[in-house]
């Protein structure tokens, strides 16, 4: 085991008399003993860690697939920041604003921009959804007649 | 002998010993009752009606292909990062979900055979 960092010498007995060499022998044997053990440990543990690490990295290319894999999968079925239900009964201002993507208090001209730029994606002609399209135009003409900035 | 066997919401009472006549008929309506049912409580659970999902994917026949077209094209042209409104993909999104609710109800009652047949 490691050495002990003092020598006890019969001189010293003397003088330390409060302290009897032995036990103080054994506990300092002891110590080091049970730091030797820990040294020993976390050197073990170092290794491991160096070879899980060398192994995990090799792994780590098929894993990350497999990651954004699932990942890709989650959204389509239970995590969901989508909106929830259909659009509502009675357009409101607030869902208005939604779905031009803007705020409730922006003005005539950007509820133009935004209109515009929305009403291009989802152009009837261009594939879009005839019913989208109508609501796009109802949230429009409801943020028109709003209050005017 | 007299049997009365209750369904869910309607209450009728059958003589075993005469009419037999139209069990493959009751049958199918059962069927398309229960499959009625199912989609009703689907519809409320997910807040989307199914004339509503139709609506917003522009689907004139239930068909998988058809669905899965348009929702990928709407999904995409609504795409946030690409200035569209989140809040129209959502949408979309939520008339896919129930579009496929509405297909699995279906297919449900179509492998199903009538296995509804009148005790006696």
């Amino acid at each position: 085991m490691a050495s002990s960092s003092r020598v006890v010498i019969e001189g010293d007995f003397m003088r330390n008399a409060e302290y009897t060499p032995k036990s103080t022998g054994q506990s300092e044997t002891d110590i080091d003993k049970r730091l030797g053990g820990c040294l020993m440990a976390v050197g073990l543990g170092v290794a491991a860690a160096g070879f899980a690490g060398r192994y995990a990295f090799h792994l780590w290319r098929p894993l990350s697939q497999v990651i954004t894999e699932a990942a890709k999968k989650l959204p389509s079925t239970s995590f969901s920041a989508y909106y929830k239900g259909g659009f509502e009964q009675k357009m409101t201002r607030r869902e208005a604003s939604l779905i031009l993507g803007i705020s409730t208090t922006s003005s005539k001209a950007k509820v133009r921009e935004a209109h515009r730029s929305i009403m291009v994606l989802n152009h009837p002609d261009k594939g879009g959804s005839p019913y989208l399209a109508a609501k796009i135009n109802e949230a429009k003409d409801l943020l028109d007649s709003g209050p005017r900035r | 002998m007299l049997m009365v066997t209750s369904m869910r919401n309607t209450l009728y009472v059958k003589y075993d010993c005469c009419v037999n006549v139209n069990a493959a008929s009751q049958a199918a309506a059962e069927a398309r009752g229960r499959a009625g049912r199912q989609s009703a409580a689907a519809s409320s659970f997910t807040g989307m009606t199914l004339q509503e999902a139709q609506q917003i994917l522009n689907i004139s026949t239930l068909t998988p292909e058809e669905i899965q077209k348009n929702y990928e094209h709407l999904f995409k042209v609504n795409d946030k990062t690409a200035g569209g409104s989140f809040y129209i993909q959502s949408k979309v999104v939520r008339a896919k979900e129930r579009l496929d609710e509405e297909l699995s109800i279906q297919q449900q009652h179509q492998t199903k055979p009538p296995d509804q047949q009148q005790e006696t």
